[in-house]
């Protein structure tokens, strides 16, 4: 592969700012030297442009997704309380959620948290 | 840890007011990146709300070894490709019709952009989104799509040739 392709596969993200600082500088050092991959990188900006535009049409979820969402999660806060520092403290809290009135409550030792009293959870790795 | 990283640790607290943050930054984008797989409103507006759920459920799960908005992606990922499973709709996505270009807008070069998306497949369209839309780095996209970083980036590179056309 040489070098224009390398640097034009990585100028997408160039151009959205995600490269690592050695990738960014390694892609600018090149556009400095080569004109062809600079109107690329002048292409790819406007396509970010319009690509962005055209995916803003997708909208967004209704407001009946997030009455949904919220009744069935964070719902309404009935009570909190906290008291402590970072180190060593307590806290709870209940809210009406579908019927139910979730509560939790949670002691904060050396800064670890331990669940003193959970809601129903589902489980989700990373 | 990001500000995203922080609201997900209340999150993981039942902290509702961080949740509903949360959501306000993130349904909206999930929708549209659900969008983009599933190219149904409704379907979208299902997935938003299951990843949603998901987020509250399991956001004391979150590690922090990615990006916040990845791991929130992932899980959009995941239960779209669910559902397109169980509801064998991949039959009928071959020729998707996106969304109808805004006639009083009537800008033709738009409208190719449009057709252009429209007529990628839907990886390629996948990687378009989560490149332009969610500024995401191409390790991030890799990491959400289960594939090599090499992959993302032809996947762009053969994406991009296909929608220069359009705007030449």
């Amino acid at each position: 592969m040489n070098e224009c392709t390398s640097i034009r596969e990585l100028i997408p993200w160039y151009v959205n700012g995600s490269l690592s600082v050695d990738e960014a500088r390694e892609v600018a050092a090149h556009l400095s030297q080569c004109e062809r991959c600079r109107n690329e990188l002048t292409q790819v900006m406007r396509l970010n442009v319009e690509v962005r535009l055209a995916f803003d049409e997708f909208g967004g979820a209704s407001a009946e997704v997030r009455k949904e969402v919220l009744g069935q999660t964070a719902g309404k806060t009935l009570a909190s309380f906290n008291m402590g520092s970072f180190l060593l403290g307590f806290s709870f809290g209940a809210s009406y959620q579908k019927g139910r009135v979730p509560i939790r409550g949670d002691l904060k030792l050396l800064g670890r948290k331990i669940r003193l009293i959970s809601p129903h959870k589902e489980a989700h790795d990373e | 840890m990001s500000q995203i990283g922080d609201l997900l640790a209340k999150v993981a607290n039942k902290d509702g007011a961080a949740f509903q943050q949360l959501y306000d930054q993130f349904a909206d984008r999930v929708y549209r990146y659900a969008f983009t797989i599933l190219h149904d409103k409704h379907l979208a507006e299902e997935i938003t709300q299951e990843t949603m759920i998901v987020v509250w459920n399991g956001a004391d799960r979150f590690r922090g070894r990615s990006k916040a908005s990845t791991w929130i992606f992932g899980i959009a990922r995941n239960q779209a490709l669910t559902l397109l499973r169980k509801e064998k709709r991949t039959e009928n996505v071959e020729n998707p019709v996106l969304v109808q270009p805004d006639p009083s807008k009537n800008i033709i070069q738009h409208e190719r952009v449009m057709t252009a998306l429209d007529e990628l497949s839907d990886d390629h369209r996948e990687v378009v989104y989560l490149t332009f839309y969610e500024g995401l780095s191409y390790g991030e996209i890799a990491g959400i799509l289960g594939i090599p970083s090499g992959t993302v980036k032809s996947r762009m590179f053969h994406a991009k040739r296909k929608l220069a056309e359009a705007l030449t």
